[in-house]
């Protein structure tokens, strides 16, 4: 029989047990547990929608989209934001060059004068 | 971290390969057309670029005076014939020009004026003689 286990319950067990522990062994495991924090900051995505810490945000995120489908989201995301940059700065441009080509085209000075 | 700059470049490509392409003559809108008349033999040969950049310059038309739509219309055809290099060129000495106090432009204004009337004046003198010399043989004919 599978008796339903509350997480809370568990996680006073634990606590529990863990004062219970002798120094030496506690030591040792804060000592494993600095070490795997360590090498888990190391590993964490630079590119991460979430921060790595923020197990609850990642959470969301997991639940919304697929882990897979992240780097693909966050591509497209950069990918617009790079295409909208560009082309707005080209448009820029190119309204100006359309102002200075009007401005030569029907100002008062033959366009021999600007020409070589 | 591969993967990820592969798929950005893979947008980027997608994203940018939608971009519409110049018009053909007869796509053109009646006011384009209207604007664009002096170039109706070259248009569709023109590169893709100055038909967008010429394009451009149409929308300006319909606010234009008669006096400079006249200017417009007569400057156009030798405006597309120059190289893109020249047209560049004369982009750069005019933004420069622009930027000259009012004083020094109108000083330049009326040096050039005062050129081209001379210029003017020994082309009529230099056609003088010849009409004359031309119209000689008419006379002796008689």
């Amino acid at each position: 029989m599978i008796t339903k286990l509350d997480p809370g319950k568990i996680a006073q067990l634990l606590t529990q047990s863990t004062r219970q522990m002798d120094a030496g062994a506690l030591s040792a495991l804060i000592d494993a547990r600095q070490n795997a924090l360590k090498r888990q900051s190391v590993r964490s995505p630079v590119f991460a929608l979430a921060p790595a810490s923020a197990h609850t945000s990642a959470r969301w995120t997991d639940r919304l989209m697929p882990h897979s489908a992240q780097p693909w989201i966050a591509a497209g995301l950069l990918a617009a934001i790079l295409v909208a940059g560009t082309s707005f700065w080209h448009h820029a441009q190119e309204q100006q060059i359309s102002e200075l080509d009007v401005a030569i085209l029907t100002g008062d000075l033959p366009i021999e004068v600007f020409v070589d | 971290m591969r993967g990820f700059v592969i798929a950005v470049f893979l947008l980027l490509l997608c994203l940018t390969s939608t971009g519409a392409g110049a018009q053909s003559w007869r796509a053109l809108t009646p006011a384009q057309r209207e604007a664009l008349a002096p170039l109706v033999q070259e248009w569709d040969t023109l590169p893709e670029l100055q038909r967008q950049r010429l394009l451009g310059t149409a929308k300006h038309y319909s606010q234009m005076t008669p006096e400079q739509k006249q200017r417009y219309n007569s400057r156009l055809e030798k405006w597309s014939r120059l190289t893109p290099e020249q047209r560049k060129a004369a982009r750069k000495k005019y933004r420069a020009f622009n930027k000259l106090p009012e004083k020094e432009r109108e000083r330049i204004k009326q040096m050039l004026k005062e050129e081209q009337a001379r210029k003017e004046e020994q082309a009529r003198k230099a056609q003088q003689p010849a009409s004359g010399v031309s119209a000689a043989p008419v006379t002796n004919q008689q």
